[in-house]
């Protein structure tokens, strides 16, 4: 990929990056698709169920035809609703999580834009998905949609200084924000990966990541015991499946992110084991990643709102500047 | 976050756990004997007593007797005999009344229809409903508690 | 400067995930604080009570199962008890070991779905199906004792409808190691996690003026120190020959609710552990009853603990077949009444807590 993207742009390479991000997406739906089967199993399981298995062998195509009825489905937008902003939300939602894809390295050569300031790219573009969830409330007309709306956007912005401040620290032991650098710079062995050197930062990461994702125990926006669905409540058919891919998508770009920063990328965690391709212990380390979420969710009851804001502001951003703070010390002090 | 972590632990270990659920449409479920499920009316044994009728609570069962075809012998003999399993709530009372189990309870329950009209079962249908039929009966309510 | 806000009217209900049935409530929120809550019930009114003007006494213990669907058991006792006190009937001695091991049964399967349900109203998914596993073991133990799992039907007056089939004791008595197994679980995986408790403390706090005052019972009035259990203050059916504790609390508020329904079910099992143990070898489980039966004329009404607090039926007997008037004191309905007081002033978030934590069945708050 490296090559490519040193090249001038010309017809060749305008359609190379066509074809790899029209890949990457069917990449990503497939990952969708078999996330939300791998998600209800997992939970079924822990359940003491058996989870989906009625569509396809052993339940396999299950979210297809999810995901099919909702394609078929009549497309409602309610008579009061905001008709422009209401189309353009679940968009405003999906783009942004597909785009911070981009900048994530998958191995040291597959890998798509190789931004400088990676790290920053992907929290500045996530960020704008909280837009179309305060649009898409707001625009449906309905209280437990705005409600929920409105959580959502406290929550994700309050949220969202703790994470950029807990990868801070990362940033400064690697001495860059590309991502790819970050990831060099774990080479030989788990205990160079940032979790360990960074163990604050991460367990700060993780809570923040979380709650970006809104998702259990940070899944306020839609408690459906109280918002009934939250901001997407109005929204069905295959708008509602853009929020809902919207969602899955940055479960997977959260799972990478998590995977670079802090649990080493490619790198095998002993070297002698480095015959194993990169790859396949991204995806390791990625798949427990996401299982982590699942078994969470099916562990957690939900947090209330206000102690969300309180946890945020109050425990979760003064242990952020202290690990900030810390790292600074201690590279100032040993380097 | 100690009971955080011990939540984890506890749904982790019981995510290998041997699954509880049935396999139900695909095989059928077992119901103890006792069950109550739709009843199953047999003509012959039916003197036409509307006790069934008079017992049920929410007056779902409608019956009409005849007079006996054998003029030689008295009584009536049951015409027509339909439960509307709309309203039925197989409390079992009719069974429970029944002198001579004309009325039974078996162990079928599926009793879901595309049509509400299809609730409204007769006389000939109940008569064919005759699988499963439960083996105890409402003897054992005899005063005293006795067992016949 | 303060900020403008304006009120919002939200209607909860009366289809809403955390409403446990048809319940709707009408809240004022000025941002994300209530302040104001007005509850709107009868959506599953029936009129048993005056259906059962027109019913006879054996006809309306089918209408009792539908009362508190979660217990029917305590209800059909409480029509049969009513009527057994009235006419003076002496029932035998194993159907009174019966009926207590399938009421307590029954307070265990009703506090177990409370639990699970309460649970998920919190946002935790697993509790739910864990309990719901359990309480099916008891719901089996049922379908085989009476053939059914919700509306049982089981009790008449002068006795109870089925003789235990052969095992079912045993059945009985395996379940009580499993149980307290399983209660151990919940605790490990719900009591002590960090944010079910910082959900709970404090939230929807009263004192015990306010629960008398209210009317309260059950657990909702002893969270607040007071003890009153009319299984021990009032000893019914055989209950005198059990030990058992009545658990109290002082706090008052959600998290002492929780904790003493899960310690209702250890309490029970304690009983059921007994009935077991003395459970008469053989006997009738049906008294000796007229084939119609006619309460003398004259008033009565009884009291038992149900498991969601003190369930009163009182019946005005003409001498006839059919009951002139028959009124059930429902739990829930007069545990309901403290909701708004409880409301006022909370964060949204909080109502799904309170609601919750109070325990109402609809069919037994419309009747």
């Amino acid at each position: 990929m490296a090559h490519w993207l040193s090249q001038p742009l010309s017809w060749t390479t305008a359609a190379v990056f066509l074809a790899s991000a029209v890949a990457m997406l069917l990449v990503v739906l497939l990952f969708v698709t078999y996330a939300i089967y791998f998600e209800r199993k997992v939970i079924g399981w822990i359940q003491l169920r058996r989870g989906p298995n009625r569509v396809g062998p052993y339940g396999l195509l299950q979210s297809v035809a999810d995901v099919l009825k909702l394609l078929v489905k009549e497309d409602v937008i309610p008579d009061r609703a905001d008709r422009t902003l209401f189309i353009l939300a679940p968009v405003i939602a999906f783009v942004p999580a597909f785009a911070v894809l981009a900048v994530l390295p998958f191995t040291e050569t597959l890998h798509f834009a190789d931004l400088g300031v990676g790290l920053l790219y992907y929290v500045a573009v996530s960020g704008i998905t909280t837009l179309g969830i305060l649009l898409g409330g707001w625009a449906s007309n309905n209280k437990y949609a705005l409600l929920g709306g409105m959580r959502s956007v406290a929550q994700m912005i309050s949220y969202e200084i703790p994470l950029v401040i807990s990868v801070i620290g990362v940033v400064l032991l690697a001495g860059s924000l590309n991502l790819k650098e970050i990831v060099a710079a774990q080479s030989g062995g788990f205990w160079n990966w940032f979790f360990l050197k960074q163990i604050l930062g991460f367990a700060v990461f993780v809570v923040a990541a979380l709650a970006e994702l809104n998702r259990t125990p940070f899944d306020l926006p839609e408690a459906e015991s109280e918002l009934v669905a939250g901001y997407h409540v109005e929204y069905s058919g295959f708008r509602f499946a853009f929020f809902m891919l919207a969602e899955y998508v940055y479960v997977f770009a959260m799972s990478a992110l998590a995977t670079v920063l802090f649990l080493g990328g490619w790198h095998p965690p002993i070297e002698s084991l480095g015959f194993v391709p990169g790859l396949v212990w991204f995806a390791l380390k990625f798949a427990f990643c996401v299982f982590f979420l699942f078994w969470l969710r099916a562990t957690m009851p939900r947090v209330r709102v206000d102690q969300l804001m309180t946890f945020a502001w109050k425990v979760l951003l003064p242990l952020a500047l202290l690990n900030l703070f810390l790292t600074a010390l201690v590279k100032e002090l040993v380097a | 976050m100690l009971g955080l972590a011990k939540g984890l632990g506890y749904t982790l270990r019981r995510l290998t756990e041997k699954k509880v659920t049935y396999r139900y449409p695909d095989v059928p479920v077992k119901m103890p004997d006792r069950f109550r499920g739709i009843q199953h009316f047999d003509p012959d044994k039916c003197i036409v007593c509307h006790q069934c009728e008079r017992i049920c609570p929410t007056q779902c069962i409608n019956l009409t007797g005849k007079p006996h075809p054998d003029p030689t012998k008295k009584g009536k003999v049951i015409d027509t005999y339909d439960i509307n399993f709309e309203i039925c709530i197989l409390c079992d009372l009719c069974t429970e009344v029944c002198p001579t189990e004309a009325i039974v309870m078996t162990n079928n329950f599926e009793l879901a229809a595309y049509s509400r009209d299809e609730l409204f079962k007769d006389r000939e249908w109940l008569a064919a409903n005759n699988t499963n039929v439960r083996s105890e009966n409402s003897t054992n309510l005899l005063p005293g508690g006795k067992k016949s | 400067m303060a900020v403008r806000t304006e009120e919002l009217l939200l209607n909860v209900g009366p289809q809403h995930p955390s409403t446990h049935g048809v319940f709707r409530l009408v809240v004022k929120l000025d941002g994300e604080i209530i302040t104001d809550a007005q509850p709107v019930i009868g959506y599953l009114h029936r009129g048993t009570e005056k259906l059962a003007e027109d019913l006879t006494y054996t006809q309306i213990i089918p209408y009792t199962d539908r009362m508190d669907y979660l217990s029917a058991m305590t209800n059909n006792y409480v029509l049969c008890h009513a009527v057994e006190t009235m006419m003076g009937i002496e029932v035998p001695e194993r159907a009174e070991y019966l009926r207590v091991i399938v009421m307590e049964l029954n307070r265990i399967a009703s506090h177990l779905l409370w639990f699970g349900t309460y649970l998920l109203d919190l946002g935790a998914m697993s509790p739910f199906l864990y309990a719901m596993e359990e309480r099916e073991k008891i719901l089996d133990l049922f379908n085989e004792l009476c053939g059914a799992r919700i509306t049982f039907n089981y009790m008449r007056v002068g006795g109870v409808k089925w003789d235990a089939p052969d095992g079912w004791i045993d059945k009985v008595r395996d379940f009580i190691p499993y149980m307290r197994e399983q209660l151990d679980g919940y605790h490990k995986l719900v009591t002590g996690n960090e944010i079910f408790l910082r959900r709970l403390k404090g939230v929807g706090k009263y004192d015990a003026q306010t629960a008398i005052a209210y009317g309260l019972s059950g657990v909702n009035l002893r969270c607040t120190g007071v003890r009153r259990d009319v299984r021990k203050d009032e000893p019914y059916s055989i209950y005198d020959r059990f030990e058992f504790d009545v658990p109290v609390a002082t706090e008052g508020d959600c998290y002492a609710r929780y904790l003493l329904r899960m310690e209702e079910i250890r309490q029970s099992l304690r009983i059921l552990e007994q009935a077991v143990a003395q459970f008469p070898k053989e006997g009738a489980v049906m008294a000796k009853v007229p084939r119609v039966i006619r309460p003398p004329a004259g008033e009565t009404y009884v009291r038992i603990e149900a498991p969601r607090g003190e369930l009163g039926c009182y019946i005005h007997s003409k001498g006839k077949d059919k009951p002139y008037r028959l009124k059930f004191r429902r739990p829930s309905f007069h545990n309901l009444q403290i909701l708004p007081k409880l409301l006022i002033g909370e964060n949204m978030a909080n109502l799904v807590a309170i609601l919750g934590g109070i325990d109402i069945v609809l069919g037994e708050v419309d009747c």
